[in-house]
């Protein structure tokens, strides 16, 4: 009886930890169903490059939750990073635009963190109010730069040919966009769980007296979690813009909340100190698939970010019982 | 008390309430501009302009008092006004603003449940109902304003009674009813108890989760009330007002001095913080500063503004 009862246990445990997969494995089959056309090579080619400019941003999002802390200034990066960046094509060249671009991401997100350190800020509602206030600055520059215009690639004569493939490409069966991720991930991971700089993350996020008493340099942690962060949100935004060959100053709206979210479905605890960059390429694809089975079974946007909040509720819930 | 005391307690009653000096500084800097800002046109305009985020400000305060925050109102207030002009079709008009505000106490009640019940943390999982219900509000009306047909609504609103206008009626009635229970009630006294330490709140016998719990409720209903006021304000529904009025509202209660690690401030205190970004709009309307500037300058104050209010926490924790 006791053996049953704890066998039973087990499974709830495991099937509660690999809840996102079974998710996926289970929308994917019901999608599948009721419309064949899911499986479709285009509609596969299309998840993909949904799946790019999100899972670079959530990848910088979940070193700043593991480190304890939560960035909403993403959107701002991204309009800023994409409306400086393709302006910059036709004047400099397309490498240095990338550069600058790249560049600016990383500015913008060690702003955040010295902002967040000069003011001593601890709690991820300091850190949230913080980084929304610079959101609001971010989007404003992009705003002003750009004079609140949308930029065409069809505008631009001077060669924009790296844009162009990473928005578009295709090496083998993967896309351009594809294949960086994979090369940004594999980079991550391994800094996050083989480098003495990653643990120091996990532990700075799980208790930071603990952390700053054992040795640990908590500041040089902040200020990695958020340089991370605004690099990776300026390599969504160019992903994103390079998909779409337009950069308006609002690109980026609506990102820091589905990244939140794709990090959290993840198994990344909000707590800070625990979580994966593998765990959150799981949430982001079960997001993006997520809204292409909702687009396939005709559910309109409006609805959609309705169930994105329903979501994030409920998985803020399930992993506080988890922690509990 | 000397002359030098009394000026030491002068200087620290204004440092420490920051929000002021920000109103005393604007005001100063329009002495010297050329516009009509000091008319009683103008000011009672401000006030009027102000009274829906002053009441979603006074609901607010009620949830960061106890150490929990409400970042859903923004959601809640397009949803409910949305839903009182649906319901004006079809109803009299005192139902549908009443069953509109029954919404905003549900999903109170919800959050309630959620942050205090389920003792999630309550800044994301608020985010999300926000979200919720923002996508909602668009669902509702396709995305598009949703204009009212009782012509009797809009009056609620657009209304003056002697010359004062009926928003800032409401709004004074709201600021006293919530400054009567922070204050004067044992639900209010025990709201700062929980907010300055859970657990001993906790020991000395108050029912810490029904207390904060109505806390929702009162944000709930509050945010609510100011959509209804909105759509009747605007004589139309419309989704666009959904996550950055949460921020801003929950900023501008935190300017007031009311901190986000809880105990601390109240409701005149929020009312001054949301002032302070009333005046901001109007002063910068009056000056006639680009519609771009003027968000950065929004943001910048945001930023500065919280920055502060952090690092006096700073301050605290290392005096302790």
């Amino acid at each position: 009886m006791e053996e049953k009862k704890s066998v039973l246990k087990a499974g709830a445990s495991l099937l509660r930890d690999y809840l996102v997969l079974v998710m996926i494995a289970f929308l994917v089959l019901i999608t599948a169903i009721i419309e064949p056309k899911f499986l479709s090579g285009s509609n596969l080619v299309n998840i993909m490059r949904q799946f790019g400019p999100l899972v670079m941003v959530s990848l910088g999002m979940t070193f700043v939750i593991i480190g304890g802390f939560i960035d909403l200034s993403v959107a701002g990066t991204i309009n800023l990073v994409a409306v400086v960046t393709i302006s910059l094509i036709q004047p400099m060249g397309q490498l240095p635009a990338l550069l600058i671009g790249l560049a600016l991401g990383i500015v913008c997100g060690a702003l955040n963190s010295i902002l967040i350190l000069s003011s001593g800020a601890l709690t991820q509602a300091e850190a949230l109010f913080l980084t929304f206030g610079m959101s609001t600055v971010y989007s404003a520059i992009a705003l002003l730069y750009s004079h609140g215009s949308t930029m065409h690639f069809w505008d631009i004569s001077a060669s924009k040919s790296i844009f162009e493939s990473i928005g578009s490409g295709n090496i083998g069966f993967f896309s351009v966009s594809f294949v960086i991720f994979l090369v940004l991930l594999a980079i991550l991971w391994v800094f996050q769980s083989k480098t003495a700089e990653g643990r120091a993350i996990c532990l700075t996020g799980g208790n930071k007296t603990a952390a700053r008493l054992s040795g640990i340099q908590v500041s040089r942690s902040i200020i990695e979690i958020y340089v991370i962060g605004g690099f990776m949100a300026a390599v969504g935004a160019i992903v994103l813009f390079s998909r779409i060959t337009t950069a308006a100053p609002v690109i980026g709206a609506g990102y820091e909340t589905s990244a939140i979210l794709a990090v959290v479905v993840g198994g990344t605890t909000l707590k800070g100190g625990k979580g994966s960059v593998l765990r959150t390429v799981m949430g982001v694809l079960l997001v993006v698939l997520m809204s292409n089975c909702l687009d396939l079974l005709g559910v309109s946007s409006y609805m959609q970010y309705a169930v994105k909040g329903a979501i994030l509720m409920f998985a803020i819930w399930l992993d506080n019982r988890k922690q509990a | 008390m000397s002359k030098s005391g009394i000026l030491t307690s002068i200087y620290k009653a204004l440092t420490k309430q920051k929000a002021f000096i920000a109103l005393i500084i604007m005001m100063i800097g329009m002495l010297f501009s050329k516009t009509n800002f000091y008319s009683a046109y103008n000011l009672l305009d401000m006030l009027n302009s102000t009274s829906i985020l002053l009441i979603l400000a006074f609901g607010v305060t009620f949830t960061i008092i106890s150490g929990g925050c409400d970042l859903s109102i923004g959601g809640n207030l397009v949803v409910a006004g949305i839903l009182a002009i649906k319901l004006l079709d079809v109803m009299p008009i005192w139902l549908a603003i009443l069953i509109a505000v029954l919404f905003g106490a549900v999903v109170g009640f919800i959050n309630g449940f959620l942050v205090v019940q389920q003792k999630t943390e309550p800044f994301i999982i608020t985010l999300g109902m926000g979200l919720l219900l923002t996508g909602v509000a668009q669902q509702l009306t396709d995305a598009h304003p949703l204009p009212a047909k009782n012509p009797n609504f809009m009056m609620i609103s657009n209304g003056d009674f002697h010359g004062i206008p009926n928003l800032v009626i409401i709004m004074l009635v709201c600021f006293g009813i919530s400054y009567w229970i922070m204050r004067y009630t044992q639900f209010g006294r025990n709201l700062y108890a929980i907010g300055g330490d859970y657990e001993v709140a906790r020991y000395s016998g108050i029912n810490v989760i029904r207390t904060k719990w109505i806390g929702f409720v009162l944000s709930g209903v509050a945010a609510a009330l100011a959509g209804v006021l909105l759509s009747s304000k605007l004589n139309t529904g419309s989704p666009v007002y959904g996550e950055t009025t949460a921020l801003v509202v929950n900023c501008g209660v935190v300017v007031g001095g009311t901190s986000f690690a809880g105990g601390i401030g109240g409701i005149p205190q929020s009312g001054l913080g949301l002032l302070v970004f009333g005046m901001l709009d109007n002063v910068m309307n009056m000056l006639e500063i680009t519609s771009y500037y003027q968000v950065l300058l929004k943001g910048a104050a945001i930023v500065a503004i919280i920055w502060m209010d952090c690092f006096a926490n700073k301050r605290k924790r290392e005096a302790v």
